[in-house]
């Protein structure tokens, strides 16, 4: 005897509905793995990679923004719509709204944010976003920034590129970086 | 103050969900499981941030679903009462109406015990923590309760 999924989505938008949650999530497959995508009452606060464990990404977003989470593609499906949009090449812009409260300090907010006027087909270097953000010579730091980003693919980190040429480092791996800039054209020879 | 941490709600949903279910559908039969679940992790959900403590949180759940399943039976009762007795009275339950019909004449509490303790057949700890109270405490309600059965010439 299980819990039909019907039940499990009425639960949830029941929850959702009554203001009880502190974040939702889905599960969404793409070309690049399945990856978990949680969303606060702000928006978009995390996303997380195939390769990530599912009970550990729920446990940092519980930590942050409390442990009221439950699941819910159906509650989450301009969301869901927004990222296939993007795999699909139709609509790439993924004008989210973001919920950075994962983040940790103040610059690598502002790193991020700054980030997010990056579009598709476009990349920038560490450097080149630490001069926007008006921290020259924060490079390094901006590495920090995007190795930790809470919310890959919406805030693009993928399109940050080393000034000494290749892709450089990637939270879901250099594989996955390629991948996701190849698709948008902007794969660095 | 001390910082308690809690799992995200939904491993619990995840972990517990169908054995809650079994329990929903033993206390308020098969064809209202499902709401009572769903009502009782709606309850728990809302209570869930003022927890003080991580502890025992599968009993804790236990104890939401028998006190749904509880407030469930007295909705039907009510209907029962003023809408369409014979329906609902013929309403093919199992062998737990047997039980119910059984234990009806006592207090909630007792009726709590005793389902949790011949019913899901939990050991006198498991009861206390489904209640709330003391593993004695939860051995001397159903041992009470199961006196005042007797004392209506119903149990052995």
């Amino acid at each position: 005897m299980t819990l039909s999924q019907s039940l499990l989505d009425r639960l949830a938008s029941a929850a959702v509905a009554e203001g009880l949650a502190d974040a939702v999530y889905t599960r969404l497959p793409t070309p690049i793995g399945t990856l978990t995508v949680v969303q606060g009452p702000r928006g978009v606060v995390r996303v997380g990679f195939e390769r990530e464990p599912v009970d550990a990404l729920l446990a940092e977003v519980a930590a942050g923004l409390g442990p009221r989470i439950v699941a819910s593609d159906r509650e989450l499906a301009a969301t869901r719509a927004a990222l296939e949009a993007y795999f699909e090449g139709t609509d790439e812009t993924l004008e989210l709204p973001v919920d950075f409260s994962l983040v940790r300090s103040a610059f690598r907010r502002d790193a991020l944010e700054e980030l997010r006027h990056v579009g598709a087909g476009q990349v920038v270097t560490y450097g080149e976003l630490a001069r926007r953000i008006d921290h020259p010579r924060a490079a390094r730091a901006i590495g920090t920034a995007c190795a930790t980003n809470p919310v890959p693919i919406v805030v693009p980190c993928h399109r940050v590129l080393p000034g000494s040429g290749g892709v450089g480092n990637y939270g879901g791996g250099p594989e996955i970086k390629r991948r996701l800039l190849a698709h948008e054209g902007a794969l660095p020879a | 103050m001390r910082t308690i941490v809690l799992p995200p709600f939904w491993s619990l949903v995840e972990a517990h969900g169908d054995e809650l279910l079994v329990h929903a559908r033993r206390l308020a039969g098969d064809a209202h499981g499902e709401d009572v679940v769903q009502e009782a992790l709606l309850r728990a959900l809302r209570a869930y941030p003022r927890l003080r403590h991580a502890d025992h949180l599968r009993a804790w759940l236990y104890r939401i679903t028998t006190t749904t399943a509880m407030d469930h039976h007295r909705r039907r009762a009510r209907e029962v009462l003023t809408d369409d007795p014979p329906a609902a009275a013929a309403e093919p339950d199992h062998y737990d109406d047997a039980f119910e019909e059984l234990i009806a004449g006592l207090p909630d509490t007792a009726q709590a015990a005793l389902r949790l303790r011949f019913v899901d057949d939990l050991d006198y700890a498991g009861v206390a923590h489904a209640l709330g109270i003391s593993p004695e405490a939860a051995r001397q309600r159903v041992s009470t309760a199961i006196r005042a059965l007797r004392a209506q010439g119903v149990a052995a």
